[in-house]
């Protein structure tokens, strides 16, 4: 994969909890600038202030919609239970590329800024993820 | 032109990550690294192409703590890192030789 150097794209981060989540959940960069093809690492940070453990399960969106076939993770902290204990702190990482092929496809050429959003849910037993398409 | 409001004609479709989910760092094994990255960042005002070492210690770090599935660094997007290190590797030895 050849990194698409003279593409530079800015990619933007959101962090949100649904309301019964009480994480304090942040990006911990608001933007990276990246090339197409360019594999690129970003943190989030979640905290539990309350004084029980918390599982939290997250999933993500990315916009512009059309963009979203390009923004490849190739690991991250998403669609997995994740335990935080009282007062826990952690950072989350993201590992993720945008597909060369961006740069190629004429509908995303005036595409310069990406935004990565991602939302916790507290995951509860018989709880499923209300994702569309994800089992 | 699309606007918000076209209900169910399209909606985005989440994908699993490709390697599943980074474990928890609950200890902060890898919390220096992290730092040295996000520090990388903010002085080269987050330009990604910049920190790449950086980024590759932060990942070596959780392969060595069991933290991350072991993978070669060139399947991560490190090719060009490694490439350039053994290319010194090699200049050395040869001055070395010389």
């Amino acid at each position: 994969m050849i990194p698409v150097k003279d593409r530079i794209v800015k990619v933007t981060f959101n962090a949100d909890v649904h309301a019964s989540l009480q994480w304090n959940f942040r990006p911990q960069q608001t933007e990276i600038y990246v090339a197409p093809g360019e594999t690129a690492l970003a943190f989030y940070k979640a905290k539990n202030p309350t004084d029980k453990p918390v599982i939290g399960i997250s999933t993500y969106n990315v916009v512009p919609f059309e963009a979203g076939q390009y923004f490849n993770k190739i690991q991250c902290f998403c669609f997995e239970e994740q335990r935080l204990n009282p007062q826990e702190e952690v950072d989350m990482p993201v590992f993720f590329f945008i597909d060369p092929e961006f740069a190629e496809d004429p509908k995303m050429a005036k595409v310069d800024v990406i935004t990565l959003s991602y939302t916790f849910f507290e995951a509860k037993e018989g709880h499923t993820l209300p994702v569309p398409g994800f089992n | 032109m699309s606007t918000a409001m076209n209900f169910g004609t399209k909606s985005f479709q989440p994908r699993p990550p490709e390697k599943g989910s980074f474990p928890l760092d609950h200890f902060g094994e890898c919390k220096a690294f992290k730092d040295k990255f996000m520090k990388c960042l903010r002085v080269k005002n987050f330009e990604n192409a910049l920190c790449r070492n950086e980024s590759k210690e932060y990942l070596e770090c959780r392969m060595e703590r069991q933290l991350m599935a072991q993978e070669s660094l060139e399947k991560l997007g490190f090719k060009d890192l490694m490439d350039e290190k053994s290319e010194t590797k090699k200049n050395l030895e040869r001055e070395e030789n010389n």
